[in-house]
């Protein structure tokens, strides 16, 4: 037993020694993976209105209230915002519209204001290319709403009258039209009562901040692997032959190696938390969210989950890493496949792009992997505690810990 | 040791194996690369398991065959011999201290040692405090046999100690074993150098798994011949 207990002392020594030059190591990868997470956040969350739709416009004749009405809606803010108007004559417009530089053709009439004013109301012909894009597929299905709404409109305004001439009362028919009149435009103007809103997120219960922290805090941890060669490293054959000897096990030898592995990530993966912290890497919104996601978990049986969540994922770390020492034989082997596993499973698990976007292939077999686990109990941290979620993380880590620290003992052994 | 076979999967390495050892003789393993030198010495350090046979340290049985099965005894292999491997069983990463600390659990017991006792006549303690990755290989070497020797146990086992040294160390380490000789301890060495022989009492050959006892006064072709 004083041999053991000797060995684990020896092997604790050696992590403290080799401790100072991991975390300068795990300093620059943090730096280097919160650079990539920072991007991929920032890419994400670019406002999907900054695209802007170019439309043709054809005026048939230089009549001033068309013009008016088309700079009108030009500088509406919502369609500002969207569509570029370019105006152009019909035959431009229809090569422009032919060659795909253009999303839709707008054929104003001539007399057009004049007829909505008189009641002729002459059709305005809107042109798509056939083989329309996603901008002219939604701004199709945006004409036609637009066009429901119109006809709805009018139908109201025909049968006001009607109604109004049946019975006599064509003396109320300005108190009926101004009724329809402010009906239509509150509908019109409070569009999103049309709407039922819905929020799909790729990245479930998480926003893109806490996802990419999420995924970047698992990479950063399997990454840290590679620093902490120097603890879990095999030793040469001949020292472990010489432990075996003295009473020192295969089986301790790794628990020992192990224990030092996962105590190292820990400890490198909270001296960097608080680095960043300390230096206020974190940008106030994300700062916040993450206080706002930790108090909102805290107090009794939820802080300590969490806790117990963060430290499991250190263990299932520590132990998958371990397993990917055992298979190689010298350091650049090990760390190539630490770096290759890391990645590969982090990208079929969703962890680089969010896993919706992926094939359906990909995902059935990303959401299998360990990572997979790894991100979503992260994740769960940052949004707050959900059983359902811990439960099923704290299974899936739990099975992948004891199958890989079994397979690296039996790797170790069978050398 | 008496009748040791010993085989890698379906080769076969040690076909019956035995010769005996006196207390304070040198006893020389020699023969080509790959011949089960090394496997010879492992089965009788305990790090491999024979097949069959038996090998009894100073009337203590250390393998015995029973019920078809061979049992080891560990704690007579662990305090009855010594184990110098050809790889040094070493943490680079560590001061040679450090790894001194892990074989001999006593403090005091290594101090003594480092100040006038095997460990200072190895010369270990001039460079007790170096990082391991930054010594020589002959450091190296002496540090191993000090690790073997941290039980003192009656019996060393050597393999190829010498090998990748300069003629200094080689000399150094040669005059320990002599040192260790006269205070009546055993040695077992596997080796390649001539110069090792001459402190032998018996040298074997290990030929097609099988020792064979030669003339110690054959050097040079005549002893290659032999192989």
């Amino acid at each position: 037993m004083r041999q053991k207990v000797q060995y684990l002392y020896i092997e604790v020594k050696k992590m403290i020694g080799m401790f100072p030059r991991m975390l300068l190591q795990a300093i620059m990868l943090m730096v280097l993976i919160g650079t990539i997470a920072f991007c991929g956040a920032m890419s994400m969350e670019k406002d999907p209105l900054a695209i802007q739709v170019k439309i043709g416009v054809v005026v048939q004749e230089d009549n001033v209230m068309t013009q008016m009405a088309l700079k009108y809606v030009e500088n509406l803010e919502s369609a500002s915002q969207v569509c570029h108007f370019v105006q152009m004559s019909q035959e431009e417009g229809i090569h422009l519209l032919e060659n795909g530089e253009i999303a839709a053709l707008i054929v104003l009439p001539e007399q057009l204001v004049e007829g909505i004013m008189n009641g002729t109301n002459p059709s305005v012909q809107v042109c798509f290319p056939q083989n329309a894009g996603l901008e002219a597929m939604l701004l199709r299905e945006l004409t036609e709403s637009g066009a429901g709404l119109l006809r709805v409109a009018q139908a109201q305004i025909y049968g006001a009258y009607d109604t109004a001439v049946t019975y006599g009362m064509t003396d109320r028919l300005s108190v009926m039209q101004g009724e329809i009149d402010s009906y239509n435009l509150a509908f019109a103007l409070d569009r999103l009562a049309v709407y039922e809103e819905e929020t799909v997120s790729a990245t479930g219960r998480m926003n893109m901040i806490q996802f990419y922290g999420a995924s970047a805090a698992i990479l950063f941890l399997l990454l840290t692997g590679m620093a902490v060669y120097p603890v879990m490293q095999r030793e040469p054959q001949a020292f472990r032959k010489q432990l075996i000897r003295q009473g020192t096990g295969e089986m301790w030898q790794c628990f020992c190696k192990w224990l030092c592995g996962f105590f190292c990530m820990g400890l490198l993966g909270g001296a960097v938390w608080i680095t960043l912290k300390v230096a206020g890497v974190f940008l106030p919104e994300s700062a916040g969210m993450v206080i706002a996601a930790l108090t909102k978990g805290r107090g009794g049986s939820h802080m300590a989950a969490q806790a117990g969540e963060v430290i499991l994922i250190v263990i299932t770390v520590a132990t998958l890493v371990y397993f990917i020492y055992s298979l190689s034989d010298g350091r650049t082997g090990a760390v190539l496949l630490i770096f290759l596993i890391s990645v590969t499973m982090l990208y079929l698990s969703g962890g680089l792009v969010p896993s919706i976007f992926l094939p359906e292939l990909v995902q059935a077999i990303g959401e299998r992997l360990p990572t997979a686990y790894l991100i979503r109990a992260a994740g769960s941290i940052l949004t707050g505690y959900h059983a359902d979620t811990f439960r099923q993380c704290t299974v899936g880590m739990c099975c992948y810990t004891v199958v890989f620290g079994m397979a690296a003992y039996l790797f170790r052994r069978r050398d | 040791m008496t009748d040791i076979t010993s085989s890698y999967g379906r080769k076969k390495i040690l076909k019956g194996v035995s010769f005996t050892a006196l207390r304070g003789e040198c006893i020389a393993i020699v023969g080509a690369n790959g011949c089960g030198k090394s496997t010879l010495l492992s089965v009788l350090a305990g790090t491999l398991k024979p097949k069959s046979g038996e090998v009894l340290y100073y009337g203590k049985k250390a393998w015995i065959s029973s019920g078809g099965r061979m049992h080891g005894n560990m704690e007579t292999i662990r305090g009855m011999t010594g184990y110098v491997p050809q790889e040094n069983p070493l943490i680079p990463e560590l001061t040679v201290y450090d790894n001194l600390r892990l074989w001999y659990p006593d403090k005091k017991k290594l101090q003594q040692e480092l100040s006038h006792g095997f460990l200072n006549l190895l010369g270990v303690h001039e460079f007790s405090g170096r990082q391991v990755s930054k010594l020589s290989g002959g450091m190296k070497k002496r540090v191993s046999i000090g690790i073997a020797m941290a039980g003192m146990p009656p019996v060393l086992l050597l393999d190829e100690p010498s090998a990748a040294l300069d003629l200094v160390c080689k000399e150094d380490i040669r005059k320990y074993l002599q040192v260790y000789l006269e205070r009546k301890g055993t040695v077992v060495i596997t080796t390649h150098e001539e110069s090792e022989l001459e402190m032998c009492s018996k040298v074997y050959v290990m030929k097609d798994g099988r020792l064979v006892q030669v003339d110690r006064g054959l050097r040079g072709e005549e002893l290659v011949r032999c192989f």
